[in-house]
């Protein structure tokens, strides 16, 4: 991860970044996956699906094929860059303290 | 904000960041149905030797190497253990498919290895044993070999 530092307010919030860092090390989660490993309920996680989704950050999914009706969920290029961005300016701030 | 942020929560932050790569790196696996098909081939294809005609245990090996190409194209990659989500490629490296081929084989070495030793012996369904023996090492040895590829993507993931 060698992005430009950027912190991403949108992004920083604890249950936001852990959502995304979940979609970034994923080519899709499912819905429910990201929910029970955050401890999130569906109108919790579904307000932070819609402000990700809004920043043009995520992109949910239907698969068509799937009956069981699955929402699988990815992070877009933008979403994958604001985060790499993120990380890299919290990775900046810790070594402006430990030198 | 970014002024705001002091490093303590920076810090705090990255630690969720790296749980939360942690969490998928966990998922990294294959289906257990994929090793414990596997192993009921392996003491089917003994049985079939020993017991069936030549004709049969040609065209039941064949009909086994068969069904497993065409199954583990799917899950080979260690990506897709269920259906819950798909790990991204880098995370997982691109050598599991060699692993597994490649126990695969050596197991198969060892089991007809096993089966001429067995039957030099004098033991009765030489090859059902050795197809036991083999099953008995992939059923341990598939998820072992998986956990070591957790283990060292989770090392890949820390530096």
């Amino acid at each position: 991860m060698s992005a430009e530092p950027q912190f991403d307010e949108l992004i920083h919030p604890s249950t936001r970044l852990s959502i995304v860092a979940l979609l970034a090390a994923a080519d899709w989660v499912d819905f429910a996956f990201v929910r029970d490993s955050l401890g999130l309920s569906d109108s919790a996680l579904s307000k932070q699906f819609a402000t990700l989704e809004g920043a043009d950050y995520i992109a949910i999914e239907r698969p068509l094929a799937d009956r069981r009706r699955r929402v699988h969920v990815r992070l877009t290029d933008t979403g994958r860059s604001a985060f790499e961005g993120h990380v890299a300016a919290l990775r900046e701030i810790v070594a402006s303290v430990d030198g | 904000m970014s002024k705001s942020v002091g490093a303590s929560d920076a810090r705090s932050a990255l630690t969720a960041v790296e749980y939360s790569r942690q969490q998928v790196i966990a998922e990294i696996d294959m289906p257990r149905w994929y090793w414990l098909g596997l192993a009921a081939g392996w003491i089917g294809i003994g049985v079939i030797a020993d017991v069936g005609p030549g004709w049969l245990f040609a065209a039941a090996t064949l009909a086994f190497g068969a069904t497993h190409a065409a199954v583990a194209q799917n899950v080979l990659s260690g990506r897709r253990r269920s259906s819950a989500l798909s790990v991204r490629a880098e995370l997982v490296g691109t050598r599991v498919p060699a692993l597994v081929i490649g126990l695969l084989v050596g197991l198969s070495v060892l089991t007809v290895v096993a089966a001429l030793l067995i039957d030099a012996d004098g033991a009765d369904h030489p090859a059902t044993i050795a197809g036991v023996m083999a099953a008995i090492a992939v059923a341990l040895g598939g998820p072992e070999l998986m956990a070591a590829v957790r283990r060292r993507a989770l090392r890949n993931a820390a530096r």
